[in-house]
């Protein structure tokens, strides 16, 4: 039932009002038996309508007094009979309004169905986000900063409490609830035509795989983002194309691995899928030689498996030796001691990875480590946000965190669903690629993460391009990449790739002529993204930009300068 | 047996039965219409309609909006009565006891509604 609360105020309201009804009744009918005398001394009785006149002043404590004649002895007594009745039966009323309204259940059933409005209220885009931990936290953040309304539900009411009091510049509509039921999906939205996507950032694997199939089964057009911690749930996630899995493994060791053999290539990454908060890190080249790993959970094996693939001699340090594909030379221990490490002949390793599920057991191996040597190139895992004054302290050469890990990859996944495809061909090609991509970007002079932006030349989204090419005018890429206002100088917007009829082309060519149908993946500066929205819907803007001149869309005006002059221009 | 069906269906049938108290007569004639009887009929009509609030089932809002509609018609009779008598100095004519009366009929009919509403669902509960 949609307002449940109203229907349960009203059952507990039952026997209170009436109480209430009964009390009026009694004292007004009390009233009118009363034998009274009016002001000539004549017998006198109170009328039905008086008496209720007497008794509504004398229920709410008012108090006119005695009207319209002077009361007898008889009627004063009634008075007091009624002003006891009806005042007791006020108190008992209102107790019970101030019982019920304090009662967890109805008070439960009150938020619900005000975040149930709140939701169905919504209308423009949003995001439905279910887990409130470092990951929803980062996400619910970044979105809000893009002024899209996100709500979020998460089981842990403590967490949901938390988000009221935070500063977010776009409307968050949290509720506390179990986010594995798709009834609470549905109420969070799920089912709107306005909810974009569903992001299932909870730390239950299990959770999110429920979540991830609801989200495809009750609305097939919202895109799907889920975490998986273990690969059959994330084959599982796939296998009902979800529309992107994120699994902070695989992402931790893919950087890693890039680190290693395509350092541009994984400072661009990190760039761009870290989040807002991204700056580009000034990592050191991982050196080649014998590294050695701490901790061989999933993470831990994941990394070993890699550096064991491109070459590198690892010597694993694990306290538990029944983990299965365990080295077979894999040294027991801890880590965190000097004679362990020593055992593991640090003085002659180039890396140390510290993978265990512990934070402050990863930073002591940190310290141990260093201490023996301080020549080594130092990969810790944070697990948890809260330690992350710590790890920054402690200077690793490259902190994985699982959370910022994943919500980067989501956030630039729902900004522009062409990175991924964008990243996978960056890797395969040459390392200069993405050397030099990296420079011209550098070159733009900023600290926070270029804005990625996907445009499709269709009369819908890019009207202005759509018009121009329709007209037969030359729409080259590099017009997008002009000030409107000073042809001449350029704006800090960079093509990053070019789908067209299902081909990607790589940084394309400037001179590359638009077509009905592209579609382009654009890395703009902050603030310039505006100004490239402005050149896509606006003509006169565009055909500047192109042609150095307007375009006139009056009739007269199309007349005199027909299109042919326009398309004579340079 | 349930008691609070026993006070539920006592308050739904008193209601009707006031009503139909008050309405019997000739439709203007004072003497045959106690004030004491619709007011009487008002408040146990008020009583009904609280006591069906709160109820979720299909029949319980036909019910509730049946009382709903006792209560309008009534508090109508209740106001032209005070009205003729206390504001306006007109008396009870037989018009204005007509139109007393007549509202009061409407009433009953709503009431009589809720009686058969009640009726069938507890021959549909029993078998």
């Amino acid at each position: 039932m949609h307002d449940s609360y109203i229907f349960q105020f009203f059952q507990r309201m039952r026997i209170p009002l009436v109480v209430l009804i009964s009390a009026y009744a009694i004292a007004t009918v009390g009233f009118t038996l009363m034998p009274g005398v009016d002001d000539e001394g004549n017998p006198w009785r109170l009328s039905l309508f008086e008496a209720f006149y007497v008794v509504s002043y004398t229920g709410s404590t008012i108090g006119f007094g005695e009207v319209p004649y002077e009361f007898s002895a008889a009627q004063r007594m009634w008075t007091m009979v009624s002003i006891y009745l009806t005042v007791f039966a006020w108190l008992f009323s209102i107790g019970s309004i101030i019982s019920l309204l304090q009662d967890p259940a109805f008070r439960s059933s009150l938020q619900r169905s005000r975040f149930r409005r709140a939701v169905r209220a919504i209308d423009r885009p949003f995001y439905l986000v279910c887990g409130h931990g470092d990951t929803g936290r980062l996400l619910t953040q970044a979105l809000t900063d893009r002024h899209f309304p996100v709500v979020v539900i998460d089981s842990n009411r403590d967490k949901i409490d938390a988000l009221s009091v935070e500063p977010l510049r776009a409307p968050v509509n949290a509720y506390c609830m179990d986010a594995r039921l798709p009834d609470n999906l549905c109420e969070a939205g799920l089912r709107s035509r306005w909810c974009m996507g569903v992001l299932a950032v909870t730390s239950d694997s299990q959770a999110n795989l429920k979540i991830a199939i609801s989200g495809k089964l009750l609305n097939h057009r919202c895109s799907v983002h889920a975490r998986a911690d273990c690969k059959e749930i994330a084959d599982n996630m796939r296998s009902f194309e979800t529309d992107q899995v994120v699994s902070p493994i695989d992402e931790y060791v893919r950087r890693m691995y890039l680190a290693i053999e395509n350092p541009s290539a994984f400072r661009l990454f990190h760039w761009l899928q870290s989040g807002p908060d991204a700056r580009l890190p000034e990592v050191r080249q991982p050196p080649r030689g014998r590294w050695i790993l701490c901790g061989f959970g999933a993470l831990g094996k994941a990394a070993y498996e890699m550096l064991v693939k491109i070459g590198m001699e690892v010597t694993v340090i694990e306290a538990d030796s029944r983990i299965p594909g365990l080295p077979a030379d894999a040294i027991q221990g801890r880590g965190t001691q000097a004679e362990t490490l020593h055992e593991a002949n640090i003085e002659s390793a180039v890396g140390l990875l510290a993978t265990t599920g512990d934070d402050i057991d990863n930073l002591s191996i940190l310290m141990t480590a260093r201490a023996l040597n301080d020549q080594l190139f130092f990969g810790v895992l944070e697990n948890g946000l809260s330690s992350h004054a710590l790890f920054r302290a402690a200077r690793p050469d490259f902190i994985g965190q699982p959370s910022i890990v994943i919500a980067g990859a989501m956030l630039s996944r729902i900004q522009s669903p062409l990175i991924h495809s964008f990243m996978e061909q960056l890797i395969a090609h040459p390392k200069e690629l993405a050397a030099g991509l990296l420079r011209r970007l550098q070159s733009w002079q900023q600290e926070a993460p270029p804005e990625l932006f996907t445009l499709r030349i269709s009369p819908r989204r890019a009207p202005a391009i759509a018009t121009l090419i329709e007209r037969g005018l030359k729409v080259p890429l590099s017009a997008l990449m002009r000030h409107p206002a000073h042809p001449e100088s350029t704006l800090p917007i960079e093509p990053l790739m070019l789908c067209r009829d299902a081909e990607n082309v790589l940084l394309p060519d400037p001179a590359t002529e638009l077509a009905s149908g592209d579609r382009l993946l654009v890395a703009a500066g902050t603030g310039v993204g505006h100004r490239l929205g402005r050149l896509v819907d606006n003509e006169n803007t565009l055909s500047r930009a192109v042609t150095g001149q307007d375009i006139h869309p009056g009739w007269l005006w199309q007349r005199l300068f027909s299109k042919a002059d326009l398309t004579k221009s340079p | 047996m349930n008691m609070s069906k026993v006070v539920f269906g006592f308050f739904v049938l008193l209601a009707l039965t006031l009503n139909f108290g008050f309405f019997l007569g000739e439709i203007d004639n004072p003497d045959h219409h106690n004030v004491y009887e619709l007011f009487a009929a008002l408040v146990v009509g008020l009583i009904a309609t609280v006591m069906k609030l709160g109820e979720r089932s299909q029949m319980s809002a036909m019910l509730l909006a049946s009382s709903l509609v006792v209560d309008l018609h009534l508090i109508a009779a209740a106001l032209v009565w005070g009205i003729a008598v206390h504001v306006t100095d007109t008396g009870l004519t037989p018009a204005v006891m007509a139109t007393i009366v007549s509202l009061s009929g409407g009433a009953l009919l709503a009431n009589l509604l809720s009686v058969v509403l009640l009726t069938m669902d507890t021959a549909g509960y029993s078998r």
